[in-house]
């Protein structure tokens, strides 16, 4: 045993829907346990879904936390914040901090989470973009979006599009730069293309089709008085706006569970029951590949319900259960008799 | 807005922590605001304990420091980790980012940040390094870091910074590089927490001078405007930078400073200095006011003026040399064989440093006896911003001079008048030779042991101090708050009034009725004025920072009433908190009321 005399110490990676959830859970499975997260960011969880509201005027982060502070005192649930984990050991039932400080753990779930991904092409395009994953990015995109300015997206992951529409309903302008990666993770089929992109041509979003982000030769800065960007294609057109926005969808934070002796394809592999290849680590959330039967395949589950779930999910089969996974929502885009489009993923309590 | 805003530093000897609050205070105090701070270090010169650079920043006059700070700059976790809880919520923990050292769990300072505080990883060791080739400048990467998170013109801090090290040029130069680092690194640093910092708010009258000053430099500058011409003195933790100071500033004047071998020879020479006509004083903390107890009872009998300045520190014997206490008012009031009546005042501020330090001689020239100014460790290294008037308020000569005498008329040094002060001659003084002697002695100074002389002499000693309790221009005791009836005082003296002071405000903002008072005069004791006071409290409450209650006891000794007592060995300052609580109590809040 890693810490005192018959309690055990349940460590999560993560403070996202996942993690905290699995934290609650955890808690309330095992009263006396020890329950640590581990996280990267600066503030107590929350909700990611809630940032758009950012261009609405709610600035304070306060308004975005899930939880106040009580909650964590109350529940005994450790939150090192600002904790970069370096590395695990499962052998050892450790992780070594990014400080140098080790952790040792009973029981690990690794709920860290994916981070916006970029194209290679478009990686060195990077600090002159402003992502959108986090309250300080939101913050930081906020604040340099002037009242009905103008928002380049590229992508366009459903994420993206859920902050179009707040940017549309505050009456700034959105210009899609479609490509592969629009609509992710919704597996959108070359017929049905046409009509979702005239949906959102519909919601009053300008949509470049066919410009992918291969067709993209460079992102500059504006010219004094103009937008503060310009996005040159490879044909020769040109965007101008205030911000370029990437939202190509999620890669799973897996790079400190490299060498830890745990299976990773692109995520985490995990046994229907959320348990990765270690019995001590469990994994949930968008790290995760769960082994689905009915499709013979692992495969990632995205969307607040699905990942509040697998938190829960995980954090019982840590506290003894043995319980399988079980989507806990559709993942269906749809076209309403509108002609708007609606997505399971944008649903959150 | 107002500014109301503490932050503590805290690191090891040698991280350069307090030279920080140092730059940190005298900027903020440039910049126009009121500052009170105050400077917690080790006994060992460097590599070991901890030390803490603490001060509160506010735009409305303060009088302690706050119970929570704002800001926690940790420049040494293992220090800093048990402060953390100090931070209040949505304040922020300023740390270093990585480490160089393996760290067992709980090693780190993001280990013990509350769920309410905010967390500001800073890579303080890489920024020292890479804009000064050394780690030594972590203290002023901080202090950048700071200047751009809490958005503070760096202009202040440059100042400060060149001011600190104006001696030291290559150090002054990789202190303005490692300033400019902290501050970058502060620019791409997403800014949280609250912590906000008004527009100053200037209250200076026309003439007066602000200066950002310690207790004990406080002292110097009272005294020197006083003008002191002589002092001897041993040094001695926490009182040694008022001799320190002095031996600056002392020869520029055409003053006399002597180191001299221990504090028996400092009090001896200052007395004989004082019979020779000098203003003359030493400095000394408790275990050097033992030792001074013989020839305080030599000034007394023999109606010397003399000034002893005495720090207060943890004791007894050696005790706690850092630490801060009140535990020498038994000493200071009472100390010594014989009737010994003498002159005890208590400044509860720097301000008050500034005033009693120059009054002290005012005082032992007109009342003609040893003039203790007690302060402790506390008010020694608090630093306030103070505002100095035009002229000094001091008078230059309070000696009662001799007369011409009548024809054929010897000069009686120790006449006995009605208000028991006999003219005083300085030796040398043409006509009016006289003896001085520890004998009990007749007026002409003679030995005299003679039942009637020695009632007579005890009875002019104690009865001619009564007038210094209407000593002009002096504050010998003040009420605060609450007019009329309250339901508690709260009386108290030296550096616990400010903590006195904040609490009984906040308990009025509570709703209860509440005054407080504090005693600078503490003997001969203001009794009349105090037993007013009394009069008035249902309730009476008495902190200090000694475990005997000997403010208590002496206020008991002169006033029959019952108090309550609240003391404190900590070697900390008083906790606002816990006066306040005991406040409550008094006033029989119960904890619901408290809580809301």
């Amino acid at each position: 045993m890693a810490t005192a005399k018959n309690v055990r110490h349940h460590v999560v990676i993560g403070s996202g829907v996942a993690g905290s959830q699995a934290a609650e859970t955890l808690r309330e499975c095992e009263p006396d346990a020890r329950v640590t997260i581990l996280t990267l960011s600066s503030l107590l969880f929350y909700n990611r879904y809630d940032l758009p509201k950012v261009f609405r005027g709610h600035r304070d982060w306060r308004e975005f936390l899930a939880y106040p502070a009580e909650y964590y005192r109350e529940r005994r649930i450790g939150m090192r914040r600002c904790s970069r984990v370096a590395g695990v050991d499962a052998k050892r039932r450790a992780i070594l901090l990014d400080h140098k400080e080790e952790i040792r753990f009973d029981t690990l779930l690794v709920a860290s989470g994916g981070r916006g991904y970029v194209p290679e092409e478009l990686s060195e395009f990077r600090p002159l973009m402003h992502p959108f994953s986090s309250y300080t990015e939101a913050m930081v995109a906020a604040n340099e979006v002037p009242d009905r300015g103008h928002v380049i997206m590229l992508g366009g992951d459903m994420i993206g599009l859920d902050l179009a529409r707040t940017l549309l309903d505050t009456r700034h302008r959105v210009t899609l730069v479609a490509g592969p990666q629009t609509f992710w993770p919704h597996e959108v089929g070359a017929d049905e293309r046409p009509g979702l992109v005239a949906a959102l041509e519909k919601m009053g979003i300008e949509v470049v089709e066919g410009a992918d982000a291969g067709g993209i030769a460079s992102i500059e800065k504006g010219a004094r008085g103009l937008s503060s960007r310009r996005v040159l294609f490879k044909d020769g057109t040109e965007l101008y706006g205030d911000v370029v926005m990437p939202f190509f969808g999620l890669v799973p934070s897996v790079e400190f569970m490299l060498g830890s002796g745990v299976d990773i394809e692109r995520g985490l592999l995990v046994n229907p029951a959320l348990r990765t290849t270690n019995e001590g680590i469990y994994a949930a959330g968008d790290v995760c590949q769960i082994w689905s039967d009915a499709e013979r395949r692992y495969r990632f589950y995205y969307g607040w319900k699905n990942v509040r779930a697998m938190g829960d999910l995980a954090a019982r089969n840590i506290a003894g259960g043995a319980d399988p996974w079980v989507p806990a929502q559709d993942e269906t885009l749809h076209v309403t008799a509108d002609g708007n489009i609606q997505s399971p993923f944008w649903e959150y309590e | 807005m107002a500014t109301d805003i503490q932050i503590s530093i805290v690191g090891s000897a040698g991280d350069g922590t307090i030279a920080a609050g140092e730059i940190l205070r005298g900027a903020l105090a440039g910049m126009g605001y009121k500052v009170i701070s105050f400077d917690v270090y080790p006994p060992e010169i460097r590599g070991f304990g901890k030390c803490i650079a603490r001060m509160r920043i506010t735009t409305e006059q303060a009088y302690s420091l706050k119970h929570k700070s704002d800001v926690l700059v940790s420049l040494d976790d293992s220090h800093a980790i048990p402060h953390a809880d100090e931070v209040r919520e949505c304040g922020a923990v300023i740390y270093e980012r990585g480490s160089i050292v393996q760290l067992p769990e709980g090693g780190h300072m993001s280990a013990h940040i509350g769920p309410g505080q905010l967390p500001y990883p800073v890579p303080i060791r890489e920024l020292s390094e890479k804009s000064t080739g050394a780690n030594r400048s972590r203290n002023i990467v901080v202090l950048g870091f700071l200047a751009g998170l809490l958005k503070l013109p760096a202009e202040a801090f440059q100042k400060a910074i060149a001011k600190k090290f104006k001696r030291k040029a290559a150090a002054a130069e990789a202190g303005e590089a490692a300033f400019r680092a902290g501050q970058d690194f502060a620019a791409q640093t997403f800014k949280l927490d609250d912590v906000l910092f008004g527009p100053p708010v200037s209250t200076v009258v026309a003439g007066a001078t602000v200066e950002m000053i310690s207790g004990n430099a406080a002292i110097v500058r009272g005294a020197l405007d006083a003008g002191i011409d002589t002092f001897f003195g041993y040094p001695i933790t926490p009182a040694t930078s008022i001799m320190e100071r002095l031996a600056t500033e002392m020869p520029k004047r055409g003053g006399r400073l002597l180191q001299t071998e221990d504090e028996i020879a400092a009090i001896s020479a200052v007395v004989g200095a004082g019979f020779a006509g000098a203003r003359a004083a030493t400095s000394t903390s408790g275990p050097g006011l033992s030792l001074m107890a013989e020839m305080l009872g030599m000034g007394v009998i023999g109606e010397v003026p003399s000034v002893v300045f005495v720090s207060q520190r943890g004791g007894p014997s050696t005790g706690m040399p850092t630490k801060t206490e009140q535990s020498d008012l038994h000493m200071a009031v009472y100390g010594g064989h014989g009737d010994a009546p003498r002159i005890v005042i208590a400044p509860t501020n720097v301000d008050g440093c500034y005033r009693c330090g120059g009054k002290a001689f005012e005082m032992a020239e007109a009342y003609q006896t040893p003039v203790i100014v007690l302060i402790d460790l506390y008010l020694s290294n608090r630093y306030e911003t103070v505002v100095f008037p035009s002229r000094p308020p001091f008078e230059a000569d309070t000696n009662r001079k001799p007369g011409k005498l009548a024809a054929g008329a010897q000069y009686k040094r120790f006449a006995l008048t009605a208000d028991h002060i006999s003219p005083r001659a300085i030796p040398g003084e043409k006509g009016n030779m006289h003896v001085v002697t520890g004998l009990e002695h007749n007026e002409l100074g003679r030995p005299n042991d003679s039942a009637e002389m020695h009632e007579a002499m005890s009875r002019k000693r104690h009865e001619k101090l009564k007038a210094a309790l209407r000593h002009p221009d002096f504050t010998h005791f003040k009420r605060f708050g609450d007019e009329g009836p309250v339901d508690v005082g709260v009386i108290s003296w030296g550096s616990t009034f400010g903590e006195c002071l904040e609490a009984m405000i906040k308990a009025r903002g509570e709703g209860i009725r509440c005054a407080a008072m504090k005693v600078v005069m503490l003997s001969p004791f203001p009794t009349h004025g105090v037993t007013a006071f009394m009069t008035d409290c249902k309730q009476v409450l008495v902190p200090e920072l000694n475990y005997q209650g000997q403010f208590a006891n002496l206020l008991q000794a002169n006033v029959a009433r019952p108090v309550t007592r609240l003391n404190r060995v900590s070697g900390e300052p008083m906790k606002v908190e816990d006066i306040l609580d005991e406040i409550r109590r008094l006033a029989g809040r119960k904890a619901a009321q408290k809580a809301a």
